[in-house]
């Protein structure tokens, strides 16, 4: 018999991200792009190989072909592994019928057979949705040393954007006396980052009681977590200190990819003790030509710029001819910025091209009214015109024409 | 021919003393070369782009560096259980361990290259750069029943010892193999890639082991007029790495857009070793043209005419020009860099200043602070 794992994790990466809008269309919120090579799901994926964590479950739902296809066997994060291992867990029919994932505890109650045959002591419930560095093996050591059944990782939160979020009111010794979620007035800066570790045999318990319950949404952080609470059982929160960004909006992605470009942000990707694995595409090192003018950016393998790139994350093959500006963008890979074409506060997503003398987004200063400004965002393998403009804020999902 | 009815051979230590700088710490094969690669990914990638399945690596001396490089050969897709990739060291019987020429080498290795039941073995070195495809060689082979098919170029040759030339027929079949003695007047010049049936190369490699015939050119030689030689023109672009200039200028070709199109070609990409770094990132006032830059570099100085590999930091107000910085090397703030080769982990301080002249560059060993 193998060696049997302490702790396995549960990546929940179902979700569609439906605030990402037409980035999403196509793929689930995991498998976004960011920062220049990567996609979200390298993050909790390089966490756990990183925090020794290499039994993961990875459960898809919404548009599952891209990113079953990205992590393949795991090979890019170490995780193909004899004994363990990345697996794609998706929803199945059973014997009475088949069921989607109903709620975010459903998708576990549903693999409780997958984690069985691990048997292990602990069970860690990630999601596929934050830009972060954490060492898991840390909040196991807290989890062990509080003797609880549960630990919530949380992060204190700006007081003014508290109620945005799920929060915990913490007694002294690190146990949670109250949860808020969303609340008008906070009582506690003290927010949940949706990352749990739980006693598996206690968790099974809930599950199985969870899925009983007719009117139960069957959610960890709406049914799960307070059932256990209500019944007393050890819950302790763990606090985490670092770069933690939810990037389920366009503003916040187009934030978030910036952040690495801004010396002053805590996300120190190339820190060879934790490093953010990833399949990277076979490609050349990038090419700035003759007429470049590069800075302050991240520029990927197989890029080609003869232009101007400032404030911005350019993704793998993407070309950027003569006169072609770039700023405050992030362009995703094999995307084209011809000649003269300008891309300003936007999102461009792979395999666009930006025709000749293009206009794509609007800096903020140059707006009336602040309100009508946002990020711009093309879709993928979107042709915008010769000459034409896209407005700020728009999503354009089909060619566009050009001003002839 | 079914193209994985081919067994692949590189000799990854061929030509090692024609740039004794870059070889003393590891193989041909292993020299850094265009910002991400070894010399070995090109005609390793070749051979897999060709549908090549099973290769086999000739190694003779200091090849550590190339083991950890290749690995179990997946960044290839060559860590398979049919076939893959095979590393071959010296072996001490039946000559004894390290060996002087490649038949020699092949002897060793007969076990091996018998027990592969592939028709035919492509052989090639590393130490010349060019896009020629493997795969339509292989056709080219089977169209003229070829015993043997000997890739040519048409130019001055290289100043490499054993580098022969060939006259062939007007159907390509080639009568007569020379060595150069003249290096002033272009020749048809072989590449030193090499595809040949692979019952012919055991007969072949036992008459050497006989003869005492270390080199696979003597036999070329000796045979021409017994088997069916053919000679395969490759017209596009090549390079040879035959001293430490030739391959400075190599290097710095990679700059031109149209040889970047015929050696990476998307559809036929190099694949290498992954390093797992971020993207290449520019600082304020960073400043870079005409330029090849790999992922993990920092830039906050001005780069201009160079080659940078994966990990190399430009400090503010640095002015790197024609030069090759490998990986990881650390050029200070304020320092001046002109046609230099930089080895891995080099650190140049602040404020120093270097340089070389384009027809000699200065060389700076690995690991070296100046």
């Amino acid at each position: 018999m193998a060696r049997k794992p302490e702790c396995i994790a549960m990546l929940l990466a179902g979700g569609q991200g439906s605030r990402l809008g037409i980035l999403t269309k196509n793929i689930a919120k995991p498998a976004v792009p960011y920062g220049g090579k990567y996609r979200i799901i390298d993050f909790p994926l390089s966490n756990c190989v990183n925090s020794g964590i290499y039994t993961v479950g990875v459960l898809t739902q919404y548009q599952p072909l891209e990113l079953n296809d990205y992590i393949g066997n795991g090979e890019p994060w170490d995780l193909d592994r004899a004994n363990g291992g990345v697996h794609i867990l998706s929803p199945y029919q059973q014997i009475k019928g088949t069921e989607w994932y109903k709620g975010t505890a459903n998708a576990i109650y549903q693999n409780i057979n997958f984690i069985e045959r691990y048997d292990p002591e602990y069970v860690l419930i990630l999601s596929g949705d934050h830009i972060y560095k954490m060492d898991y093996a840390k909040m196991l050591d807290y989890h062990k040393e509080k003797n609880a059944d549960c630990t919530i990782a949380m992060l204190e939160v700006p007081w003014e954007e508290a109620s945005r979020f799920g929060l915990m009111i913490v007694n002294e010794d690190g146990s949670i006396s109250e949860f808020e979620e969303k609340p008008k007035n906070p009582r506690s800066n003290k927010a949940s980052m949706g990352v749990y570790i739980f006693n598996w045999k206690k968790l099974h318990k809930y599950l199985v009681e969870d899925e009983a319950k007719e009117d139960s949404g069957n959610d960890f952080g709406h049914d799960v977590i307070p059932a256990m609470h209500s019944n007393g059982e050890r819950m302790f929160a763990y606090q985490f200190d670092g770069y933690w960004k939810d990037v389920g909006t366009i503003n916040s992605l187009w934030d978030a990819n910036l952040d690495l470009l801004n010396p002053n942000v805590d996300l120190d990707l190339d820190d060879d003790s934790w490093k953010i694995y990833s399949k990277s595409p076979a490609a050349p090192p990038h090419f700035a030509g003759a007429q470049a003018q590069i800075e302050n950016s991240m520029i990927n393998e197989g890029c080609e710029i003869c232009g101007n790139i400032d404030f911005s994350v350019l993704f793998a093959n993407v070309t950027v001819e003569e006169g072609a500006n770039v700023k405050y963008s992030i362009v995703m890979p094999g995307t084209t910025v011809k000649k003269g074409a300008t891309v300003q506060y936007s999102i461009v997503a792979e395999n666009a091209v930006i025709e000749e003398g293009a206009v794509v987004g609007s800096s903020p200063e140059d707006m009336d009214n602040i309100d009508d400004w946002g990020v711009a965002v093309i879709g993928h393998g979107v042709t915008i015109g010769k000459g034409a403009v896209v407005p700020p804020k728009a999503m354009i999902d089909e060619d566009m024409g050009g001003k002839e | 021919m079914a193209v994985n009815n081919v067994l692949g051979i590189i000799f990854s230590n061929a030509s090692d003393e024609a740039v004794p700088e870059l070889t003393s710490l590891r193989t041909m094969g292993s020299v850094p070369f265009a910002g991400r690669y070894r010399l070995i990914d090109f005609p390793l990638s070749n051979m897999v782009n060709a549908g090549i399945t099973k290769v086999g690596v000739i190694t003779n001396s200091n090849y550590r560096s190339l083991m950890d490089h290749i690995g179990n050969g997946n960044s290839w897709d060559l860590a398979r259980k049919r076939d893959g990739l095979t590393l071959l060291p010296p072996f001490s019987a039946p000559t004894a361990g390290i060996f002087s020429g490649k038949a020699e080498a092949l002897y060793g290795s007969i076990g091996f290259i018998s027990d592969s039941g592939k028709d035919y073995v492509l052989l090639a070195d590393c130490n010349i750069i060019s896009d020629l495809n493997y795969e339509e060689m292989l056709k080219f082979a089977v169209r003229k029943n070829a015993d043997m098919v000997i890739a040519t170029a048409n130019g001055l040759p290289p100043h490499l010892p054993n580098i022969m030339q060939y006259v062939a027929d007007e159907n390509d079949k080639i009568t007569e193999a020379k060595y150069i003695d003249y290096f002033s007047q272009a020749v048809d010049h072989s590449l030193r890639v090499m595809l040949v049936k692979r019952t012919l190369l055991e007969r072949l490699l036992h008459e050497a082991n006989a003869k005492r015939i270390p080199d696979i050119e003597e036999l070329i030689v000796r045979n021409v007029g017994n088997i069916n030689i053919y000679c395969y023109r490759h017209e596009g672009y090549v390079r040879v790495i035959e001293s430490i200039s030739s391959y400075y200028e190599a290097s710095l070709d990679l700059l031109n857009a149209d040889v970047r199109k015929a050696l990476f070609d998307p559809e036929r990409p190099v694949y290498t070793k992954t390093g797992d770094r971020t993207p290449a990132i520019y600082g304020i006032s960073a400043k870079a043209t005409n330029s090849l830059v790999a992922d993990g570099c920092k830039i906050e100085g001005e780069v201009e005419n160079c080659i940078l590999f994966r990990g190399v930091k430009i400090g503010k107000g640095a002015k790197v020009r024609n030069s090759i910085i490998m990986q990881d090397t650390v050029i200070g703030d304020n320092a001046t860099i002109d046609c230099i080769i930089a080895d891995k982990d080099v650190t140049v301080r602040k404020g120093k200043n270097l340089c070389g002249a384009p027809n000699y560059p200065v060389y700076i060993g690995k690991g070296i602070v100046i």
